[in-house]
């Protein structure tokens, strides 16, 4: 399984130069987070190996855009965002809701939820429940523990926003998992 | 206990085998582009002996008992040309002793001086005469002469 982004390691300053070796190493780093963030939202496999590959040939393309190397991971899921919304526009799909803004006081980690063996299967039917943009903010943060103002740029969203509906997402994931606990019991 | 990161990579660890194609399409692709980037100034060269093999090929090849006869003849011929030369050079150098040099040299000097003369006098000769009309008289007198 990938460790979390050791961005100090990843060879980014030689896949600005075009050595194949680094993007290789890069791709190799990231093809499976992206990939995860990619199918969860679009919900289907092809789709979303299109999409990874879309992603990896504009990342190539684009690389001088970029402006810190410490910044690739975020930079390629940002694409990666934008390529799926892409696709929901082809779909005419709803993208954006009005969640009003949470407190402040946001600062739950990605793995402050736990999930017991027999709940999975049950945690990602409720993941798939939730509103895309919810669905999103919520994928980014627990895939590669992006820092809110991460999530801000990859999603193109107000920092406020993204607040907001990881807060929500938590939440209501959380509800949802406790009532699904209590009911089994 | 897991983390829903723990959860959600190993749903979606069986994509791995269909990631690694698209990432190794990815790097082929890009491999090929740099190595026509790179080989750029090389492509000058390989055009060049690309070129001149198919001169090789479409012009010599086909002719080639043709050409090796041309390339024959062209060989005697500088040969025959060099053997001459080298023949009268040596001819010139056995016979040009200083003094018979001079000799031959007073000799000719003599003959071209001879020949002016001669040629001089021929040309006195050989001047065609010009009619100066004269009055009837002189040449009545001429005639009584």
């Amino acid at each position: 399984m990938p460790e979390v982004a050791d961005i100090e390691q990843l060879p980014v300053s030689q896949a600005r130069a075009g050595e194949p070796a680094a993007w290789d190493a890069l791709f190799r780093r990231y093809q499976l987070p992206l990939y995860v963030y990619v199918f969860e939202l679009v919900r289907n496999e092809q789709a979303g190996l299109d999409i990874v590959q879309e992603t990896f040939i504009a990342a190539v393309k684009h690389i001088g855009s970029l402006r810190e190397d410490a910044k690739f991971g975020s930079w390629l899921f940002g694409i990666a965002h934008q390529k799926c919304i892409q696709r929901w526009r082809k779909r005419r799909e709803v993208l954006f809701d009005q969640i009003p803004e949470s407190p402040d006081e946001f600062e739950d980690g990605p793995d402050d939820l736990l999930i017991q063996r027999e709940s999975e299967a049950e945690f990602m039917n409720l993941l798939n429940q939730l509103p895309l943009p919810q669905r999103s903010v919520l994928l980014l943060h627990f895939i590669e523990d992006f820092s809110l103002e991460e999530i801000a740029r990859i999603t193109e969203a107000q920092l406020g926003t993204v607040k907001s509906r990881l807060h929500y997402a938590k939440k209501t994931l959380r509800k949802l998992l406790e009532a699904k606990n209590e009911n089994t019991a | 206990m897991k983390t829903p990161r723990d959860i959600l990579f190993a749903r979606h660890q069986t994509a791995a085998p269909e990631l690694d194609a698209v990432r190794r399409s990815v790097v082929i692709e890009l491999n090929n582009k740099g190595a026509k980037a790179q080989s750029g100034s090389e492509n000058f060269a390989s055009s060049c002996l690309c070129c001149l093999d198919q001169i090789w090929l479409e012009l010599v090849w086909p002719c080639r008992r043709i050409w090796t006869g041309l390339a024959a003849i062209w060989i005697l011929i500088f040969i025959v040309n060099f053997s001459q030369r080298d023949s009268s050079q040596v001819h010139l150098a056995k016979s040009s002793s200083p003094a018979a040099m001079t000799m031959t040299l007073r000799d000719q000097q003599k003959l071209l001086n001879e020949l002016l003369a001669d040629r001089s006098f021929a040309a006195d000769a050989e001047r065609p005469r010009i009619y100066l009309p004269k009055p009837r008289t002189e040449t009545l007198e001429l005639l009584t002469v």
